[in-house]
């Protein structure tokens, strides 16, 4: 499991101040991480989302679960706990031009293609390059594949997805958001990427 | 210290969080305690300071946030906070920051001549595409298509400008923004319909955005993100913070091909909303003349057929002060100020179109029957007959 929910103290979240250089807040034990999601409309971003932030059975988490912004708390095995905070951006060519404004100060991004969509994947190739040139530094990258369930259309193979990441510097996985396969591994590994802020 | 609330929120207040007002008047009552003096010297130095500047929002800003990190310090050391939680240290602030804001609204909120150059284009800009555009444009779904759940998220993107206090302001684009999730959180529910987050989310705030036409849109929001408690503006609160700015935005670069629409069909109806719009808005004198202009020149000009409805909606939109200011008056005037304002508005744009009809109907007109639907009717009396009448003397 490992990934069981709790809430971090909101109070004390607060006392940490906030970075908005990387869009997390910290003390040592409580992250608070904003996560965006890009990639084309279609592709499955907030379905992925949604079965994260629902996957997750503790009754005691308080989660937000929005049409488009969700958070979700997860804890670690070293007793550190992650509040994902999670912006959708809506993936229509339309609205390309808008990005810059949602992942300035994420710490994490998380680029989402279809398998069975190559037109999806160089879309999320496009967004790895903006992303180099325009997101921070030190920002936490995943390229995810998502629609796996799906094999025998599949038209990505896996191996150019973990060449692309590769060459990146980026983690990969694919999942699905349909089976949920992958899902929470996803989010435990962008977890134990995170620089961790060094005890003061 | 002057402790009357400065500003009286109007009656929908913002209904979200913890009680506004009670936490706002808790502020102010321990600001009477004489033991708080040194904080309400500080606060008002503060204020006064701010007196010896021209307007210079960047910077405005900064010194803003900057006294309200060192007063929330303040706070956390003074006896009379002492051993507060956080929460209550957090009430203080944004009691504190409702005072402060409230008294430098003036000096604080659209005073660039930039700014109030951006609010009017934006307004403008969408008064224009108000009258052709449609949800298909961009590309919303049919199931998202809910009129009831729209009119209550384009009501609180209105209601922005009523309110002085940055959180307030907030508090209402949050309320919209939570209306449309909603409605998208139902459909995924009811209607199956898969849902799609960001990608349904985004279009239908702009469809909301330019329905409401929120007055000063970009004043507010460059409002809210300099005057707002930086540590305030996070999660959520951000999120919709930043998708209304990619609204307006979206809505400022918009053209033909951001939308689903024929190009020349787009320019078109841009042509045509820029004369309607501009019948609307001119004294009655100079479109009389201009009329008038073409008459001597045998050309009849193009034909308007809108009906009074538009036209009405149209005059309502270009009045921005419809919404603004009313903070500076008490709740009940507000309301009352606020409705008769709005209809003698209405008047006054029948007026303008009862005289342009009785102008084009003008005997001299007679050629143009025939030429659009309101002006295929039989000419009227002249409005001196109308005024003999009147008087009493008939015919």
């Amino acid at each position: 499991m490992g990934c069981s929910s709790s809430l971090p103290d909101r109070a004390s979240g607060r006392l940490g101040g906030l970075n908005s250089e990387n869009g997390a807040v910290n003390d040592a034990k409580n992250l608070r991480v904003k996560l965006v999601l890009l990639g084309d409309s279609g592709v499955g971003k907030s379905c992925i989302v949604l079965r994260f932030v629902r996957g997750q059975f503790d009754p005691t988490s308080k989660v937000t679960i929005g049409a488009s912004f969700l958070s979700q708390t997860i804890a670690l095995q070293d007793s550190t706990t992650v509040k994902f905070e999670i912006w959708d951006t809506a993936g229509q060519e339309r609205y390309a031009a808008l990005a810059p404004l949602y992942y300035r100060g994420a710490a994490v991004a998380v680029v989402v293609y279809d398998i069975t969509s190559p037109e999806s994947f160089q879309k999320a190739q496009y967004w790895v390059k903006e992303l180099q040139k325009h997101g921070s530094p030190d920002m936490v990258m995943a390229l995810v594949g998502n629609k796996a369930d799906l094999q025998e259309n599949r038209e990505v193979t896996v191996q150019d997805g973990i060449d692309y990441a590769e060459k990146n510097g980026m983690f990969f996985i694919e999942t699905s958001a349909k089976t949920a396969d992958n899902i929470n591994q996803l989010f435990e590994e962008i977890a134990k990427r995170l620089p961790r802020p060094t005890p003061s | 210290m002057d402790t009357t609330p400065p500003s009286p929120s109007p009656s929908s207040s913002p209904s979200l969080a913890s009680p506004t007002s009670m936490e706002f008047y808790d502020f102010l009552d321990r600001m009477r305690n004489p033991a708080s003096l040194d904080l309400v010297r500080s606060i008002k130095s503060f204020i006064v300071s701010f007196s010896f500047y021209p307007p210079n929002p960047e910077n405005d800003g900064k010194k803003v946030q900057d006294f309200f990190m060192t007063m929330e310090g303040a706070l956390r050391d003074h006896p009379l906070w002492a051993g507060a939680s956080d929460n209550e240290i957090d009430c203080a602030m944004e009691g504190l920051e409702k005072y402060v804001m409230t008294k430098l609204f003036s000096r604080t909120f659209a005073c660039s001549p930039e700014d109030t150059k951006v609010d009017r284009e934006i307004a403008e800009k969408i008064s224009l595409l108000q009258t052709f555009l449609r949800p298909e444009h961009l590309d919303i779904p049919a199931v998202l298509r809910n009129e009831a759940s729209w009119l209550l998220a384009e009501k609180e993107l209105q209601k922005m400008n009523s309110f002085k206090a940055p959180r307030e302001k907030l508090l209402c684009i949050m309320n919209c923004c939570r209306v449309i999730n909603n409605l998208l959180l139902n459909a995924s529910m009811s209607e199956n319909h898969v849902l799609a987050g960001a990608d349904d989310f985004l279009p239908v705030l702009i469809y909301v955005t330019i329905k409401a036409n929120p007055p000063e849109l970009h004043s507010n929001l460059k409002f809210i993100q300099l005057y707002r408690r930086q540590a305030k503006l996070v999660s959520e609160a951000a999120y919709y913070l930043t998708n209304l700015i990619s609204a307006k935005s979206f809505i400022a670069d918009l053209n033909a091909r951001s939308l689903s629409i024929n190009e020349i069909e787009f320019e078109e109806n841009m042509q045509a909303a820029r004369g309607a719009n501009k019948l609307a808005h001119n004294e009655p004198d100079p479109a009389v003349e201009e009329m008038a202009a073409r008459r001597r020149q045998g050309n009849p000009g193009p034909s308007f057929t809108m009906n009074d409805k538009e036209r009405i909606m149209k005059g309502r939109s270009t009045y921005p002060f419809m919404e603004a200011k009313a903070g500076e008056l008490t709740v009940g005037d507000v309301e009352r100020l606020l409705s008769i304002y709005k209809d003698v508005v209405d008047k006054f744009t029948h007026l303008s179109e009862a005289f342009r009809q009785l102008t084009l109907s003008k005997p001299e007109f007679h050629h143009l029957e025939g030429t659009g639907g309101s002006f295929a009717q039989p000419p009227q009396p002249s409005l001196r007959k109308d005024k003999e009448s009147i008087d009493g003397r008939g015919e």
